[in-house]
Parts: structure tokens; C-alpha cells; sequence
């Protein structure tokens, strides 16, 4: 690994970073299995799915408007209030909750092959930056929630979406460098590129090199030290944990 | 073009002579025969796959007779071409640069896929014709539906497409369903639909030649009800597919 020079932007290599152990535990961390959380799991619980055998594609009638809901991977057509499959998969009734007024249960179709996530406006992605500008800093969306996306999407994190406070204040090259990797939600932004916002504790840089070549660790809200020089550069840090 | 003398000033409509039809009937009393043995109004068998690029979303392999086209999709995914923000979806499709087939294939398909579910991002739809033995864009639409119910795109129904020729000079006075390129050569006029099987919705309709309105009317019924079998077969080839891949 060698040293990199001060302020020097660098192109990054289209490869995929190989992620240690030791990060793949921080980024559990950061995105813990639902299944491990026992308080989301009691909605669940009530909901059960019951996933039936046969396969449906797209088209299908799965039931009329009056008896059920039409959940994900389906679809009402007003004209004759019909539920149809929009997905092939298997079909799967979710009984309704007791304390909603309507009592239908929802009918979802659960793809049998779904293909990669596509960003939505709000959800929490993770990207990689490439390029650090004055007022902007453009990054590759690496991931959509816990999913790895297939293609990458670009984003740009723009300088009034890095923090919270004192938003004409930011500079952006003691915010982020190139190669770091940032926790960031979604909007849609413009034609050119998804609009990727840190500006809350959790939101920021979550995994960084220092000058030297060594993993960094977080210090501050605002610093982040290097483990084998002692070095400390300033980042947007993320909060990490719980 | 001769110009009459104290005629209507000069335009470029052809003269009823000239429009007349001079190519001579080839079969007169003669009953045309398919080359492959079928009945005027039986359409090919249809072996149809999914999954058959690895590297693809999505992808679809249709044999009708000697018509054999891949379909392979890619997507929701970026695209360097949009320059304008849209709301929805985009729809990009790509028969091996041949123009007339990538336009009719996008208008065919963009009335089945719900663009809403992926804004922003594009769908890529790469046609490839392997074979040609006519009927091919009726073939390549409903492989690439196909492919799309394959690549786990929202839609609202699979697409099933049927073309039918009517030949009133050369084959006798019939209606031809699923031509080969020797029938569609000799004939006057050719009937596309497009259509979601069961919502009984058309996409797309296209109508070439001489037609006479009963034989349109006739053609477009033989053609729904070729449509409605295909969309079953599609639904079959699908339901098989997908669960082989889950054991």
C-alpha cells in the first residue's frame, strides 16, 4: 500500500472491495439482522404468511377487489375491481391485523427471482465516494438498505446535505474523501444522479483509509484516527452502534 | 407521371391506372398447400425457455417452427442516456439495430410494464433474431415478455402477439395465421395484434395492404383467439421454469 499524497484525487478501481472480518463486523453492526431484534419481530408474528404452493405470473387473477387487498407484487384494476399478479412467484395471503377497520387480508406474490434493489426516496444506502469538488461530492451507491446492487447508481452528496448545522459552512475535503465509504439516505435528485443526504448522527462516513494505508478509527463527530501512524483526519463520522 | 392538359393542378397521387395491381396470380386454381403441412388458420408449435443468459436479469428463448429469437433483459438500471429527469421508468429496447422492430417492440411492451415501480432507472431489452422464418416480431414481443416475467419486472399481464396475412390474389382467398416468409412474400395485406391475454386489452395493433372490413374483423377475431392459447402457453412455460428453479 503507498502512501498518498495530500489532496491528490485518485480513480478508483471498478473492483469490488474485499471486505476483512473485522469490517464485515462493523457493518453488521451497523445493519443488524432483523431477526435478532426481538421487539420488531412481535408485529411480525401477528402477520403470519402463508405462502402457497402453486406459482402465479403476471396477469393472474388472485381474487376479487371486495375480498382482498392487494399487497407487493400485485396489482387492482379499477374496472372490475380485480386483484391481479403484477410478479411471477408464489402467492401468499398476510391476514389482516385485528385492530385495522379492514378486516381483508392482503394477497402479495413473492418473486421467485427478484432482480437487484432499485433506490427508493428515503431509504438508507451505502456508496463510495469518488470525487470530492468544492460544493459537491459525487459517490457510487454500492448497496440499497442490506442488499448489494447489481449495477452501481451514482448519487452526489451536495454541500448544504452534509449536516445538520451551519449548512453554508461545510467544507466539503474535511467532510469526505475519495474511497470512503458513507451511510447516506436517498432522494431522487435530478436526471443525472440519485441526491445522497448525511445530515443526521447516524448518517456519514462509516469505513475510511488514512494517507498511510490503515483502516481509521472514529474519534469524534468530526475526526478520525489512523491506528498505525496516529494520524487524525477529519471526516463526517457516523454515530456506530446502538 | 404524364400531366393531362386543363387538368386539377399538379400533385403526386398515383393514377388509378398505375395503381392497379399488375403482378399475375401464382396459384389460381390451385390450393396452397403450407410448406409445413399446417391448416390455413394453426399456428406454429411454441417451445419456449427462460433463463437462458446467466449474465441477463432476465432472459427468454422462443422457437416457432424456424423463427428462433433470444431476448435478454437488464435492468432497472442506470442509463447514461437520460438526460431528463422522469418520473417513471424508462423502457429501452434494442432489436440488433434494426429500427422498425426495436419501436414496435417499445410500443408493444411499454402499455404492459408498470414503469411507476422503477423510477428513474431503465429497463434494456436486447432482441436477438437467430433465425428468421417469418412472423418474426409477433415471436420477438412475446419472447421478450417472456423475459421480462423472467426478470421479475412488474407488469400487468404478459404480452402475446400474433400476426395473420391475408393473400386474395396468389394462396386463394384465405386468411394465412402465423406466415412463413414465403407466405408473407405473396401476400396483399398483414394484421398484427398485440395483446394482454387475460385482460383482453390490445397494445398494439398494425394493419399493412389491402384489407376489406369483414376480412379485418375476421382476422383480428382469429388472431385474439390464437393470442389467448399462446398467453397460456407462456403462463406454462413460466409456472415450469421457475419451479425447477426452486428445487
Amino acid at each position: 500500500v503507498y502512501p498518498k499524497e495530500r489532496g491528490t484525487p485518485y480513480k478508483l478501481l471498478p473492483f469490488v472491495v474485499v471486505l476483512s472480518p473485522a469490517a464485515i463486523e462493523v457493518l453488521e453492526t451497523l445493519f443488524p439482522v432483523p431477526n435478532s431484534q426481538p421487539q420488531s419481530r412481535k408485529k411480525d408474528r401477528m402477520q403470519e404468511k402463508i405462502a402457497e404452493e402453486e406459482m402465479v405470473t403476471p396477469g393472474e387473477v388472485l381474487g376479487k377487489g371486495s375480498e382482498v387487498k392487494a399487497g407487493r407484487g400485485a396489482y387492482i384494476a379499477p374496472y372490475n375491481n380485480t386483484v391481479y399478479a403484477s410478479l411471477t412467484g408464489r402467492r401468499c395471503i398476510v391476514p389482516s391485523s385485528p385492530e385495522s377497520p379492514d378486516q381483508r387480508p392482503t394477497v402479495e406474490v413473492i418473486g421467485h427471482k427478484a432482480h437487484g434493489p432499485v433506490p427508493e426516496p428515503g431509504c438508507v444506502v451505502i456508496a463510495r465516494v469518488t470525487k470530492v469538488m468544492a460544493r459537491m461530492a459525487s459517490a457510487d451507491i454500492m448497496c440499497v438498505g442490506s442488499k448489494a446492487v447489481r449495477e452501481k447508481f451514482s448519487g452526489i452528496i451536495r454541500q448544504q446535505d452534509v449536516r445538520a448545522t451551519e449548512i453554508d459552512k461545510v467544507d466539503m475535503h474535511t467532510s469526505f474523501r475519495p474511497g470512503d465509504i458513507v451511510k447516506a439516505s436517498l432522494s431522487l435528485g435530478d436526471a443525472r444522479a440519485y441526491y445522497l443526504s448525511t445530515a443526521q448522527n447516524e448518517l456519514g462516513v462509516v469505513s475510511a483509509e488514512s494517507m498511510a494505508g490503515g483502516t481509521m478509527v472514529p474519534i469524534s463527530w468530526t475526526e478520525m484516527q489512523c491506528p498505525l501512524t496516529g494520524q487524525i483526519e477529519q471526516r463526517k463520522v457516523a454515530k456506530v452502534g446502538a | 407521371m404524364a400531366a393531362k392538359a386543363g387538368a386539377s393542378p399538379a400533385t403526386y397521387s398515383p393514377s388509378p391506372t398505375t395503381y392497379k395491381k399488375n403482378r399475375p396470380p401464382i396459384f389460381t386454381d390451385v390450393d396452397w398447400v403450407r410448406p409445413d403441412g399446417r391448416d390455413f388458420h394453426q399456428c406454429r408449435p411454441a417451445f419456449l425457455r427462460t433463463g437462458a443468459v446467466n449474465a441477463a436479469s432476465g432472459s427468454a428463448y422462443a422457437e416457432f417452427g424456424n423463427t428462433k429469437v433470444m431476448v435478454s433483459i437488464f435492468g432497472p438500471r442506470e442509463s447514461k442516456k437520460a438526460m431528463i429527469y422522469s418520473d417513471i421508468g424508462r423502457l429501452n429496447c434494442n432489436a440488433s439495430d434494426n429500427k422498425e422492430i426495436s419501436s414496435q417492440l417499445h410500443k408493444s411492451l411499454e402499455g404492459a410494464i408498470m414503469l411507476d415501480t422503477f423510477p428513474k432507472t431503465t429497463v434494456d431489452v436486447f432482441a436477438l433474431v437467430l433465425e428468421s422464418g417469418g412472423c418474426d416480431l409477433p415471436v420477438v414481443i412475446s419472447c421478450a415478455s417472456l423475459a421480462l416475467a423472467d426478470a421479475g419486472i412488474m407488469m400487468y399481464d404478459l404480452v402475446a402477439a400474433v400476426s395473420v396475412v391475408c393473400t386474395s390474389s396468389c394462396l386463394g382467398k384465405n386468411l394465412v395465421i402465423d406466415p412463413v416468409s414465403e407466405e408473407e412474400n405473396y401476400q396483399d395485406g398483414g394484421l398484427m395484434i398485440t395483446c394482454l391475454p387475460s385482460r383482453n386489452e390490445v397494445t398494439q395493433l398494425t394493419i399493412t395492404g389491402e384489407w376489406s372490413t369483414p376480412k379485418i374483423h375476421e382476422a383480428m377475431e382469429l388472431c385474439l383467439d390464437a393470442c389467448s392459447k399462446l398467453g397460456k402457453i407462456m403462463r406454462s412455460c413460466l409456472k415450469e421454469s421457475s419451479s425447477t428453479s426452486q428445487e
